[in-house]
Parts: structure tokens; C-alpha cells; sequence
């Protein structure tokens, strides 16, 4: 694997990952301003908000390390009416673009709710068509192991187990701040950080449990396939790469369940915020790792058809 | 007024895997090492079988010559974002390297390896069917450089009134996929392409 792929496997994650926060952070403020303080709430999400940005800005630019005349990138979107590469690269500009706006809004309490609200709900089906189209890309008839119905679901579930621990590390992190400018513990940001944590993690036992479900039957709809290069994708992820696809489930699971668990606990328990904080780093360093990983096998274990 | 699809006709029983036209692509259109316009692809099977006290060969091999076919679908044209893949009004498919952004997305889309990456320039490269040729009215280099004279080029529905309608060759992939202005003479041994029963014989070359 050369540059090139990990360009791809740079941007698809961090693509993906942008999104996840962003439609993650909408459902946390929605059910959190039911029971906390707006002003409470949006103490721990704006941050995490503003965090978006620089991370697909870096995707994208990671993105341009596949391309081999970069200089032209601009015009990668004009086949709109037949590419899927083109409908990507749009979606993804516009997500960011609207995203921004709403961003920016929020921060600065531009407008009001409602408004700043319908902006989201923009923005957030601009990335949601932003990940839909980035799997259509490779929705190809000669890719065996990258078209299938497989494709879409794993780039949403990385999408929204990679956003759903990221936010708990943005919060932690939010929370610290906080802490530090106000000098003392808040009470109320604090049992809001723990509420919110504990439905982070929640979210992401369900969705690993969704990526092991997922996973194994991609496999065994390959290893069944007609052709000789589906058969032979299937034979390279469990054979080749037997280890790497192993450790990658593995991953999923220490991380999102078995830290999920003790972050759990932990914030149920008298656990200071330095162990749940470190926790949850954890689980968000060895989901990101593990998804790094299959993202890798993604790309090394495919076997086209054709000469 | 919309001209009729160009295509290639290659009879498989006569060619003798020579590569004469792969190399007569490559110096007409000087290309580097690596960048493979038209590529012979060598397709083996078979195994010796006892019989009694004797050993029956069922052992075959045959090549096919592939380059860009020009596909009637061209779905490469239809996965580069930058539409830097044309289809002539005469079913040549062009690539304006000018627009080329080196995404190399359509080699994923190509059924026959037609697109060949240039790591130099950044740019993706193909067959043009030797346009500048036909426009002047000679044969296209591969055409005219095959000893055997298995190879013909034309409009698609005349090379089918004279030669039929094969296209589906092993290890070449199913037709339907991409529809390439391509017709075979079949070879005695060649097999359809959803075949198993051989490989790719010279898979370093290709
Ligand atoms: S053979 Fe490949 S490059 Fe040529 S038209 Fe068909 S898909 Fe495009
Ligand atoms: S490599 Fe060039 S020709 Fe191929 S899809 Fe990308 S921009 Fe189009």
C-alpha cells in the first residue's frame, strides 16, 4: 500500500468521522436541553462543534494525496451529473460549507433557535448524502468486496461509533476547561458530562454490536460469490490478513465495550474525572486504531475482476 | 449525425500470441516502460489425465489481445469526476489528460485494464484507437502490425454481419458490465469468460 491508499483511508475516516459528530452532537443537544440548561449544554457541545472543522479540512487535504495531478482537483466536480466520485466531492463541500455556517451561528448565538436549528438539520442531511455518496463511489460492479450493501452500512457505522467517542473525548476535554476557567467543580456540568457519557457509550456498544454483525456476513457473502476475485477478496481478508482483520474486530470490541463498560461504571461510581477521562481517550484510541485498520483491509483485500 | 461505433475484431485461432501488436502500440505511441496501451494476455488450462495405460492431455492455451474496446457504455467515462473521458461521435473514447486529475477512479471502473497510470506526468493514459490514423484513413498500429493478420478494425455492426457476435471470452469479464466494441473469432479452446477452468498464463507481463 502506497501513499495513495492511505491518502483515502486518511479522508474517508476523518470524512466520515465529521459527519458522525455533527449528527451525534444535533441528538445530544435535542435530548439534553430536555433536562439541563441550554446555557449548561452548550457549554460542553459548542466546543466540540468548533472541533469539526479542522478535522475534515484535514481529510480533505489528506484527500489530495491520491490525486496525481492535484492542481486540477477543482475540477473534480464536474461530472455531478454522472459521478459518483463528483456527487462525493460536492456533498463534502457542501456539508462543510453549511456546517460551518451553522457553526459559526451557534458560537456566536446568531439568530435565533429555530433558525439556527433548520440550518443543522441542513447540514446534517448534507452529510449524511456526503457518506451515502462516498460509498456509492465504490459501489463498483468490478469491486467485489466493495459492492455490497455492506459498503454504506460500515461507512455509517464507522461515521457514528468514531463520532459518538470523539464527542466523549471533546466533552471530557470541554469539561476540563471548564473547570479550570471557573476555578471550581460544577455540579450541574458535571452530572451533565456523566448523563451524557454514559448514552455515549451506550450508543457505541450498539453500534459495534451492529459492526460485528456486519463484518462476519460480508465475509461469508464473498467467500459464496460467483466470481473468482469475490472469492478470492474473502480468502485475502480471513487468510493474508487473517491477524489484521482479527485484531481490527478486536479492537472494535475492547474499545467500545469493554471500555464503554468501565466508563460506565465509572461514572455511576465516585471515579475522578482524570480515570473517566482516560477511559474514554482509551476507547476512542482503540476504536479509531481498529477502524483504521479494517479501512486499510478495505482497500489491501479487494480483488478486482477483470484482466 | 452520430457515425457507428468503431471497433476491433481479433480472431483468437490465428493469433499466435506474438505480441507484435503490443509492441507496435508502444512505439507508435512511445510509450514508458510500465504504460501498456494493448496487452496480450495469456489465458492456460487444462492437466494431463490417465485413461487405461495411457495419459490424455486436455492442456490448452490461447492469448487474447486487449486494449481499451471503446466500450459502448465506457463506464470509465461515466466514474471520472472531471469528465476528462470522452466518447467521439465515433465511439472512440479519448481522455483529455488536461482535465485529468489523476484520482486514477475510472482504472477501478475499466473491466480490461485499458488505463494505464502515468506516475511521471500524473495522468492517466489510454488506447485512442490511433485517432490521428483513422482520421487520415490508415489502419490503426496493432491492426497493421500482426503478422497473422488476425486483427480488424470497423464499425461494430459491419464486424459482427462479417464475424458474428463473440465477445465474451475468458479471462476477459462479463460483457454486460461495460458493452466494448469488440467482436472474436473463437479459438478452438477459448472458453467463456465466466470460466474457471484456466488462468492467466503471464500475469507478470500484464
Ligand atoms: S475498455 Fe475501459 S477504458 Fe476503454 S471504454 Fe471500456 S471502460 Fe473505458
Ligand atoms: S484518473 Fe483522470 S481520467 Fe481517470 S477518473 Fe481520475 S480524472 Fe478521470
Amino acid at each position: 500500500m502506497g501513499l495513495h491508499d492511505w491518502s483515502l483511508i486518511i479522508f474517508t475516516i476523518l470524512g466520515q468521522m465529521s459527519v458522525g459528530v455533527f449528527l451525534i452532537l444535533g441528538v445530544i443537544h435535542t435530548v439534553a436541553i430536555r433536562r439541563h440548561a441550554v446555557e449548561e449544554v452548550e457549554r460542553l457541545t459548542d466546543r466540540a462543534l468548533l472541533a469539526i472543522g479542522p478535522v475534515l479540512v484535514l481529510g480533505f487535504i489528506a484527500s489530495l494525496g491520491h490525486l496525481g495531478s492535484p492542481v486540477n482537483a477543482y475540477l473534480s466536480i464536474l461530472n455531478v451529473a454522472d459521478s459518483w466520485l463528483s456527487r462525493e466531492i460536492l456533498f463534502g463541500a457542501l456539508f462543510a460549507v453549511s456546517g460551518a455556517v451553522f457553526a459559526l451561528m451557534q458560537w456566536r448565538k446568531v439568530g435565533p433557535f429555530a433558525l439556527r436549528r433548520v440550518v443543522a438539520l441542513v447540514a446534517a442531511a448534507l452529510g449524511i448524502a456526503f457518506i451515502v455518496s462516498m460509498a456509492l463511489v465504490y459501489m463498483l460492479p468490478l469491486q467485489p468486496s466493495w459492492n455490497l450493501w455492506a459498503t454504506p452500512v460500515t461507512f455509517l457505522v464507522t461515521s457514528l461509533l468514531t463520532g459518538t467517542l470523539a464527542i466523549g473525548v471533546a466533552f471530557v476535554a470541554s469539561y476540563a476547561y471548564e473547570r479550570k476557567r471557573d476555578g471550581e467543580d460544577s455540579a450541574a456540568l458535571a452530572a451533565l458530562l456523566y448523563d451524557s457519557l454514559r448514552g455515549l457509550v451506550i450508543a457505541a456498544v450498539v453500534l459495534v454490536g451492529a459492526q460485528l454483525v456486519t463484518i462476519p456476513l460480508q465475509v461469508a457473502i464473498l467467500s459464496g460469490g460467483e466470481t473468482a476475485a469475490a472469492v478470492d477478496s474473502a480468502a485475502r481478508l480471513t487468510s493474508d490478513y487473517g491477524i489484521m482483520f482479527a485484531l481490527r474486530l478486536a479492537l472494535a470490541f475492547i474499545g467500545a465495550a469493554i471500555f464503554g463498560l468501565f466508563v460506565y461504571r465509572s461514572t455511576l461510581g465516585q471515579a475522578s474525572q482524570r480515570v473517566v477521562g482516560g477511559l474514554v481517550g482509551g476507547a476512542f484510541g482503540l476504536v479509531l486504531v481498529g477502524e483504521v485498520l479494517g479501512r486499510y483491509l478495505f482497500y489491501a483485500a479487494n480483488v478486482p475482476i477483470g484482466v | 449525425m452520430t457515425e457507428q461505433q468503431m471497433a476491433f475484431y481479433v480472431d483468437l485461432a490465428a493469433c499466435s500470441g506474438c505480441k507484435a501488436c503490443q509492441i507496435a502500440c508502444k512505439d507508435k505511441n512511445d510509450l514508458d516502460v510500465g504504460i501498456m496501451w494493448r496487452r496480450v494476455v495469456e489465458y492456460v488450462g487444462g492437466d494431463w489425465t490417465r485413461s487405461g495405460d495411457a495419459w490424455v492431455s486436455t492442456v490448452y492455451a490461447y492469448s487474447v489481445t486487449v486494449s481499451c474496446l471503446h466500450c459502448e457504455d465506457a463506464p470509465c467515462a461515466t466514474a471520472c469526476p472531471s469528465s476528462a473521458l470522452v466518447k467521439r461521435d465515433d465511439g472512440v473514447v479519448l481522455i483529455d489528460e488536461s482535465r485529468c486529475i489523476g484520482c486514477r477512479y475510472c482504472e477501478w471502473s475499466c473491466p480490461y485494464g485499458a488505463l494505464q497510470f502515468d506516475g511521471d506526468t500524473g495522468k492517466m493514459t489510454k488506447c485512442d484507437f490511433c485517432a490521428d490514423y483513422l482520421d487520415e484513413g490508415k489502419d490503426p498500429a496493432c491492426v497493421a502490425s500482426c503478422p497473422m493478420r488476425a486483427m480488424d478494425y470497423g464499425p461494430l455492426d459491419e464486424l459482427r454481419e462479417r464475424y458474428g457476435d463473440l465477445a465474451e471470452v475468458a479471462p476477459l469479464p462479463d460483457p454486460s458490465i461495460s458493452r466494448p466494441a469488440v467482436v472474436f473469432g473463437p479459438h478452438p479452446d477459448s472458453r467463456a469468460g465466466a470460466s474457471t477452468s484456466g488462468r492467466i498464463g503471464n500475469l507478470e507481463e500484464v
